[in-house]
């Protein structure tokens, strides 16, 4: 992930360079042509020079002091007949001192000494073109550097100022817990568009904070309402057992008439507790040790347990202390030891182990491992279980995610485990 | 024995004052807070159910008005908020117990039975049923002065059984007697017929009758 000012930097500087350097051919051919335009003007003003000024005095004896001391403006035999005259060429030399080959812009031209034809040569040093890339590249690396650091500046203080609004309304978002009922309060902006954002999110999050608690309100109230109906139809199951005339087949319908509505109750009471979880009913925190509430729970299961023979080891040297809901916790350890139960077969095991900060529970039961990512979500069940509510683990889970507990599921043959990391 | 039932919901009451009415408790019905008001300030009840809930006003409000009249009724909340705030002020109100819709009857009869025991007998709280006799203070049974060795749910169970004497009482309202907190744990009832049958051969090992009559293994109940 890239931060939108560290982009801006990058695409500013690619293009940059880019544009730098599509350029450089161009520049080195313009100054190319402007130096050697430059040269060739130099030549023909001393070709202009040499005629008015030196060709008249010029006696043919004196034309081999003239060449010792004009390196560059040259009288030769009229022997040269190579090059083209009267126009000025470019020609390599080699030069002795440097001691290199070297461009030079040449002029050839007749000229006549004493009614004598000779040549004129008229030769100026070019600049290398080595040279010339040279300099230029050494020039633009200069000028790609300072636009660089110009780029970056202005950008990070136009960035800066300019989404300013932007990252405050990011901060106060990542802020926002919904739980905590708070709205934010998005500071006033002259940007059109960060205003606009601005106001729909205000929007979307009034929105999802009076969808969250009509849910939250309406699981609650439901549950609460199905209670009183609930406890109508137990007791007239009560009454009717009561009849003295009822025959076998009656009272085992009677019998199964009692699970369900024993069921019925259990998951009302669940969507229930799940609700008062969810509004922070289970405010109070209050000291004490998971080995305290395995040891006081423990108890209540072994009925459960013999009745599928099952054998409890339990490891509960290590100690961990929380500071939590008591009652919260209960319901959690209770809900993943009747699950341990629940789904285990006939004669199979159950280890409760306490670690440093941790408690996991293993049990054996179906031989494959189950869905991990759905464990945890309300009535997904995995068993065809009749009794069990599909809400046990889903509870277990909020308690921990209340409590910033992690809970994790894994499956390593024939243990099915649960650790909780506190 | 005089029972005043304050619930709103009629059809509750009505269940309620039928499973009541053989145990010689006679049922009288409050369905608002106003008729329950004058109903308690007129008259003494041996024990007041009183849902929390009403049309027109807080049952709690019910209880502070008894407590502040320095009335000894008997009060168990029966409520449908089964909220540990609303218990924990119920109790301090001076309700002597709180039950959450919905209940089975026979827990009801039982915690009843127990507070009227409490109320009328004070320190000699003993049931003496034909040979049994039960010491409810200091939680032994015994057999013409016979001790009788009972754990601690199987006491549960036989007072349960007597608070319901003559009752079938389902298989459901014993295990989820016996559980208490954690009826909702409960994955089968079979470990009450083993409660049962140990019972049994307990009390009729120390020469008691066998009260205890099973209804084709579904309900149990107490035949005297």
């Amino acid at each position: 992930m890239n931060r939108l000012l560290n982009k801006t930097l990058l695409y500013y500087s690619f293009f940059a360079t880019v544009i730098l350097l599509l350029s450089a051919p161009f520049i080195y051919w313009t100054m190319e042509k402007l130096y050697r335009d430059d040269v060739d003007e130099a030549i023909l003003l001393r070709r202009d020079e040499f005629e008015t000024n030196n060709r008249k005095l010029l006696h043919i004896s004196d034309i081999p002091v003239w060449n010792q001391f004009n390196r560059d403006t040259r009288i030769l035999p009229d022997t040269v007949k190579s090059s083209p005259k009267d126009s000025i060429i470019q020609q390599i030399f080699y030069d002795a001192l440097v001691p290199e080959w070297e461009p030079y812009r040449v002029l050839y031209k007749d000229v006549a000494i004493e009614g004598k034809p000779f040549v004129l040569m008229i030769r100026l040093n070019l600049v290398e073109s080595d040279d010339l890339i040279r300099t230029i590249a050494w020039i633009y690396i200069g000028i790609l550097f300072a636009l660089l650091l110009v780029i970056f500046f202005i950008t990070r203080f136009v960035s800066n100022r300019l989404w300013k609004p932007f990252y405050d309304t990011l901060h106060k978002i990542e802020l926002f817990n919904i739980e905590l009922h708070s709205l934010p309060e998005f500071s006033e902006t002259k940007i059109t568009e960060f205003s606009q954002l601005n106001n729909r999110l205000a929007k979307l999050i009034q929105h999802s904070l009076q969808s969250y608690d009509t849910q939250k309100a309406f699981t609650q109230n439901a549950s609460h309402e199905l209670q009183t109906p609930l406890a109508i139809f137990q007791s007239k199951l009560d009454l009717l057992l009561q009849d003295n005339s009822l025959r076998k087949e009656q009272v085992i319908i009677l019998h199964s008439l009692y699970e369900s509505v024993s069921r019925l109750t259990r998951i009302n009471k669940n969507l229930l507790l799940l609700a008062k979880i969810e509004n922070n009913q289970f405010a109070e925190l209050t000291s004490f040790t998971v080995n305290d509430i395995v040891k006081e729970v423990i108890p209540y299961f072994t009925e459960q347990a013999e009745s599928k023979k099952l054998a409890i080891e339990m490891d509960l040297k290590s100690v961990v202390s929380l500071n939590a809901n008591k009652v919260l916790a209960e319901i959690m350890i209770n809900n993943l030891l009747l699950n341990a139960i629940r789904h285990n077969i006939e004669n199979g095991k159950i280890i409760v182990k306490l670690e440093a900060n941790s408690l996991s529970i293993a049990n054996t039961g179906l031989g494959k491992a189950l869905d991990s990512h759905t464990i945890f979500e309300r009535f997904k069940k995995n068993s065809a279980d009749a009794r069990s509510s599909g809400l046990g683990l889903a509870i277990a889970k909020e308690i921990c995610d209340r409590n910033s507990w992690e809970i994790q599921y894994s499956f390593e043959a024939p243990l099915h485990l649960f650790i909780i990391h506190f | 024995m005089k029972i005043l039932i304050i619930e709103d919901e009629k059809e509750l009451s009505e269940n309620i004052a039928a499973y009541l009415k053989s145990e010689n408790y006679v049922c009288e019905f409050a369905a608002t807070y106003h008729d329950a008001i004058t109903k308690t300030g007129i008259y003494d009840y041996d024990c007041i159910l009183l849902d929390l809930m009403l049309p027109d006003g807080d049952g709690l409000k019910i209880l502070e008005e008894l407590r502040k009249e320095n009335k000894q009724d008997g009060v168990i909340i029966i409520s449908a908020k089964d909220a540990i705030e609303d218990k924990i002020t119920g109790l301090k109100l001076g309700a002597d117990d709180y039950l959450p819709k919905p209940f089975h009857l026979s827990e009801l009869g039982a915690r009843i039975y127990s507070i009227i025991r409490r109320k009328h007998f004070g320190s000699s709280n003993s049931i003496q049923v034909n040979e049994l006799h039960v010491d409810l203070l200091a939680k032994t049974a015994s057999v013409r002065n016979r001790l009788v060795q009972l754990t601690k749910r199987e006491f549960d169970l036989l007072l349960f059984l007597l608070g319901n004497r003559n009752k079938t009482i389902s298989k459901a309202a014993l295990a989820e007697h016996l559980s208490g907190d954690m009826a909702d744990m409960l994955d089968n009832y079979d470990f009450v017929y083993s409660h049962i049958k140990n019972l049994k051969k307990k009390l009729m090992e120390a020469g008691c009758n066998d009260y205890i009559k099973t209804t084709y293994g579904m309900g149990y109940k107490w035949e005297t």
